[in-house]
C-alpha cells in the first residue's frame, strides 16, 4: 500500500460520518495525538542513547579535553590533532588492521563450522533436537564471563588445552599462550569463533529447513553429486540468509570488547587490542576523552559501513503500517 | 535393503559427529564446574591440569555466596530492570509502528536499524560524560537506561514483526466498536503478542545481566557492582583466585542455561529473528 491510498482513506471516512463533525475532527485529533505518546518514550530513548552520543562523540573528537574538562559541557577546540595524534600512534593502527583481521578470520571460521554443523543438524539422527538446543549455550553466556573462562583455559601451567595438546602428544612443552603475542591473538580469535558458531549454525540451520527437498531431489535423480547439489542448488537458495549472517557477524565482531578484556586485556604488550578496547584504554585508563572519541569515529565509520547493506536486506522492514 | 543401511550408517556416524561437536562446545563450561570444585592450588600454577577434581571442596561456593551474594542481587536488579525498560518503550513503540502509518516510519525504523550496529563503547565514552553532569555514574537507573541500548532496538523491531502479522479485522472490529486506542492495544494487541513480547524481555533480561561495558565505564564499584565486574575484578586483584572466580562463573551463567531448559522456544525465536548482542 502506498501513501496515496492512505491518505486518499481519509476523506471518504470522514464523509461517511454527517454531522457532529467536530466531535469527529476532535475525535481524529485525539487518535493522532494517542499515536504519538506510544512512539513517544522510543523517541526519547533514541535521542538520548543513541543520537546524542553520536553527535557528541563527534564534538568530543574534536576537542582538548582532560581530567579537568569532564566537569564542563565543552572542552577547547583542538581541530584536528586528536585524530593526527591517535592514528600516527602505532599501537592504534595496529589495532586498527588487527580488527580487520580478526573479522574477516572470525567470520570465515564461524561460516565454515556454522555451515558444517547446520549441514549435520540437518541429517536424521536421533540425538539432533537435543544437540541443537545445547549447541546455543555459547551464545548466551556474558561475553566477559567467556574470556575469562578461556584465559582459564589456556593457562600455561596447569591450563586445560595444554594439558589435552599434551596429552594428544601434539606438543612436548606446554604453549605459553598468554605471553607470547602471536599465540594470545590466535586464543582471542578461537573463543570469538566459539561465542559465534551457534548464531551462524542456527540460522544457517533455519535457512536449509527452508530449501525445498524436491529440488535437491530432482538434482539427485539427474545424476548431480552431493558437492554439486551443494554448491549448485543449495547454496544459491540459501544465499539471502548467507548475506544476512555475514552483514549481523561482521557488525557484532568489529566492535568486539569483553572478550578480549576478560581474556587478554589487550596484552601482552598490546599485542590484542582491538579498535574498541584501545578507544577504551585511551578514554578511560588515560583520561584522554577527545583521542578516545576519535578513535570511537574511526570504528563509527568502519560499523556503518555495514548499515546500507543491512538497511537494504531489511527493506521490506522500512514501509507498512496497517492504518 | 541397502538404502535402509545407508540410512542406519548416516544416522549413527551423524550422531557420533553432534557428540564429538558438543564436546568440544560444551567442554569450557565442563571445565568451569570442575574448577568450581577444586582447590586453587590444582588450579593455578599447578603442575598439570586435572579434568575430575582430585579433591572435592565446597570452600570455593561458600565464599561466593558469603561475598558475592550482593553481586549477584545487583545483576538480578540490573537485567530485571533492562527487561522491564525495554518492553515499556519497545512495546508501545512497535505497536505505534505496525498499526499506524507516520510519515517517519521508514526514517523511524531506518534509524533502529542503524542504532543496534552503533558500537557500545561509542555510546560509553559519551554517555559517561553525560552521566557525569547528570549524576548518574554509579546508579541502577543510569546502568540500565545504557544497557538498553542493546534489546530496545532489537525489541521494537521483533515486536512490530511480529505485530504486522496480526489480524487487522479484529483491531479494525474493535475501533469500530468503539474501544480507545489505549484499550484496543491493552487488551487486544498485547496478549495478542505474548511469545513475542516473552522472546524479547528474555533478551532484553539477559542483556542487562551480562553486561560488562556499560558496567566497566559507568560504575566505580564503590556502590554498587553487577557480577561480569566482579568476576573482572577478581582475576586481576586476588592474583587469579581461580577456583572462586569459577564459582562465581557458574552463578554467572545460570540464567542462560535456566532459560534455554524453561524457555527454550523464545530463545530459539528471538535468535532466528536476527541481532541479539552488543
Amino acid at each position: 500500500m502506498t501513501q496515496e491510498t492512505a491518505r486518499a482513506r481519509q476523506p471518504v471516512q470522514q464523509a461517511r460520518r454527517p454531522g457532529g463533525t467536530r466531535t469527529a475532527a476532535q475525535q481524529a485529533r485525539l487518535r493522532q495525538a494517542a499515536r504519538w505518546v506510544f512512539l513517544l518514550p522510543a523517541l526519547a530513548y533514541v535521542l538520548f542513547a543513541f543520537a546524542i552520543p553520536v553527535v557528541y562523540n563527534l564534538v568530543l573528537s574534536f576537542e582538548q579535553t582532560s581530567l579537568a574538562t569532564i566537569s564542563h559541557l565543552t572542552a577547547p577546540l583542538a581541530g584536528l590533532s586528536n585524530y593526527t595524534t591517535t592514528l600516527r600512534n602505532p599501537v592504534a593502527q595496529s589495532a586498527i588492521v588487527r580488527t580487520f583481521s580478526f573479522t574477516l578470520l572470525s567470520l570465515l571460521f564461524q561460516f565454515l563450522i556454522g555451515f558444517a554443523l547446520a549441514l549435520l543438524f540437518n541429517l536424521k539422527f536421533p540425538l539432533r533436537r537435543f544437540a541443537r538446543s545445547l549447541i546455543l549455550v555459547p551464545w548466551l553466556l556474558p561475553l566477559l564471563v567467556t574470556g575469562v573462562i578461556f584465559k582459564f583455559l589456556f593457562q600455561l601451567q596447569a591450563g586445560a588445552v595444554n594439558q589435552i595438546l599434551l596429552d594428544l602428544h601434539l606438543i612436548h612443552q606446554p604453549v605459553g599462550f598468554e605471553v607470547s603475542p602471536g599465540w594470545a591473538y590466535l586464543t582471542v580469535l578461537i573463543t570469538n569463533i566459539w561465542i559465534g558458531v551457534p548464531f551462524f549454525t542456527v540460522l544457517l540451520y533455519s535457512a536449509l529447513q527452508d530449501v525445498p527437498v524436491e529440488l535437491v531431489e530432482a538434482a539427485r535423480i539427474d545424476g548431480a553429486g552431493a558437492w554439486q547439489r551443494l554448491t549448485r542448488v543449495t547454496l544459491p537458495i540459501i544465499r539471502p540468509v548467507i548475506e544476512v549472517v555475514f552483514v549481523l557477524g561482521f557488525v557484532f565482531t568489529v566492535k568486539v570488547f569483553d572478550v578480549v578484556i576478560g581474556l587478554t586485556n589487550g596484552g601482552p604488550a598490546n599485542s590484542t587490542q582491538l579498535i574498541a578496547t584501545w578507544a577504551y584504554n585511551l578514554s578511560f585508563q588515560e583520561f584522554d576523552y577527545g583521542a578516545g572519541a576519535a578513535l570511537n569515529t574511526v570504528l563509527l565509520v568502519i560499523a556503518l559501513v555495514a548499515a546500507p547493506l543491512y538497511i537494504w536486506l531489511n527493506r521490506d522492514s522500512l514501509s507498512g503500517g496497517s492504518a | 535393503m541397502k538404502t535402509a543401511t545407508r540410512r542406519r550408517v548416516v544416522s549413527v556416524a551423524a550422531s557420533l559427529a553432534a557428540l564429538a561437536a558438543l564436546g568440544v562446545l560444551l567442554f569450557p563450561l565442563y571445565a568451569v564446574i570442575v574448577a568450581s570444585f577444586e582447590q586453587n592450588s590444582q588450579l593455578f600454577g599447578a603442575s598439570h591440569y586435572s579434568f575430575w577434581p582430585p579433591a572435592f571442596t565446597l570452600s570455593n561456593y561458600r565464599v561466593v555466596l558469603a561475598q558475592q551474594g550482593s553481586h549477584v542481587l545487583s545483576s538480578l536488579i540490573v537485567g530485571l530492570g533492562t527487561a522491564l525498560l525495554t518492553l515499556a518503550v519497545a512495546v508501545p513503540a512497535a505497536h505505534a509502528l505496525a498499526r499506524y502509518r507516520f510519515r517517519v516510519t521508514a526514517l523511524l525504523v531506518g534509524g533502529l536499524l542503524i542504532a543496534q550496529i552503533l558500537p557500545s563503547i561509542v555510546i560509553a565514552n559519551t554517555l559517561f560524560l553525560v552521566y557525569h553532569r547528570l549524576h548518574l555514574l554509579n546508579s541502577y537507573p543510569g546502568l540500565i537506561i545504557a544497557d538498553g541500548s542493546y534489546a530496545i532496538p532489537f525489541g521494537i523491531l521483533v515486536l512490530r514483526a511480529f505485530m504486522l502479522g496480526l489480524p487487522k479485522d479484529v483491531l479494525n472490529a474493535a475501533r469500530v466498536d468503539g474501544a480507545t486506542e489505549w484499550r484496543a492495544f491493552t487488551q487486544i494487541v498485547l496478549p495478542m503478542s505474548r511469545s513475542a513480547v516473552i522472546t524479547v524481555a528474555l533478551f532484553a533480561f539477559l542483556n542487562g545481566w551480562g553486561d560488562f561495558i556499560f558496567a566497566l565505564t559507568l560504575l566505580n564499584g564503590n556502590t554498587f557492582e553487577p557480577v561480569t565486574l566482579s568476576i573482572y575484578t577478581y582475576i586481576g586483584e586476588f592474583s587469579q583466585n581461580w577456583g572462586e572466580a569459577m564459582a562465581l562463573a557458574v552463578f554467572a551463567v545460570l540464567p542462560a542455561a535456566v532459560l534455554l531448559i524453561a524457555a527454550q522456544r523464545y530463545i530459539a525465536a528471538g535468535l532466528t529473528v536476527g541481532s541479539v548482542k552488543g
